[in-house]
């Protein structure tokens, strides 16, 4: 019974230790690309986008970037300026 | 329930639903019935509701690089008309990727190049619904073509080109039935431009054209959610 229990704990360590790696190591490429991986919905487009794959792009996609690639509040003109409720 | 099992009720529970709950666009793109002043704009509101939320979801779908915000489809009343006239309006911001060629022109030609693009094809959608157009309470509409001006940004923030066209049913009708061509619904039609916030007046547009773009471009890889048709 301790041996099985001193098993499923290094087992654990080892899980955790690999899983920090891992984010770290993606970490790193989300900062250096963070244009491209906005967050982490953007991450998940692109990475179901890979190669040899069917490229796909939905609405949901094209929403997400424009959120994220939105630039600052536009100076336009207000709805009232042209129609009236 | 066993492995097997579960995994033939999940494949039938997809099927039933239609496997994936399609992206909708927000409903809050729609002016609500109770925000409208007049009895007109409120009996309309309420008439057409559905229709309101199709034309939303027809843009959000088959026009996916162009974007509406809140409360941009509704029956407005031009502003400054002294009688409660009632116009099926939809302002649109359409993005486009930077052309020199397009911060070439002067913004009538821009305009113009806008209007033969989207106010045929909008109107098109807009009388998708018959019964909208047919509603004796509606005058008119209204297309409101929003884009990015070619110039850099002012304090940090981008400039918008609007462009609001008006047309009377008439007009308009006889557009979409073949009678008259594009130049003559432009000629009709009065045509206001803005630069930022800052009204231009009306805009003298050079001759428009039927242009095809918008039933020709695809964005890239973009896929249609399930049971959308465009």
């Amino acid at each position: 019974m301790r041996s099985v229990r001193g098993k499923l704990l290094l087992l654990s360590a080892v899980l955790v230790a690999t899983a920090g790696c891992a984010t770290g190591e993606e970490w790193n490429t989300w900062y250096t690309h963070r244009t491209h991986f906005a967050s982490y919905d953007h991450l998940g487009f692109s990475v179901r986008n890979t190669e040899g794959s069917a490229p796909r792009v939905t609405r949901t996609d094209i929403a997400l970037a424009r959120d994220e690639g939105w630039w600052g509040k536009p100076i336009t003109v207000s709805q009232e300026q042209i129609l009236e409720r | 329930m066993s492995g097997r099992g579960l995994v033939a009720a999940v494949l039938a529970l997809l099927t039933l639903t239609g496997g994936v709950a399609v992206a909708a666009p927000p409903a809050d793109r729609v002016l609500s019935a109770d925000q409208y002043t007049t009895d007109k704009g409120r009996a309309l509101a309420r008439a057409h509701g559905r229709a309101l939320q199709e034309l939303n979801a027809d843009i959000y779908h088959c026009w996916p690089w162009v974007e509406v915000q809140k409360s941009s489809i509704g029956f407005y009343r031009p502003k400054n008309v002294q009688q409660d006239d009632r116009y099926l309006s939809a302002r649109i911001y359409i993005e486009q990727d930077p052309s020199p060629a397009f911060a070439r022109l002067r913004f009538e030609e821009r305009s113009t190049a806008m209007f033969s693009r989207y106010v045929g094809p909008l109107l098109r959608r807009m009388t998708k619904d018959q019964a909208v157009s047919a509603d004796p309470n509606l005058d008119g509409f209204t297309a409101i073509l929003e884009w990015m001006k070619p110039a850099p940004p002012v304090g940090g923030r981008p400039v918008h080109e609007t462009l609001a066209v008006f047309i009377d049913k008439a007009g308009a009708i006889e557009y979409l039935s073949g009678r008259v061509d594009i130049r003559t619904l432009a000629t009709r039609a009065r045509v206001l431009g803005f630069d930022g916030e800052t009204a231009l007046g009306v805009v003298a547009l050079g001759a428009p054209w039927d242009d095809n773009f918008v039933m020709t471009f695809k964005v890239a890889n973009y896929q249609l959610e399930p049971g959308v048709v465009c």
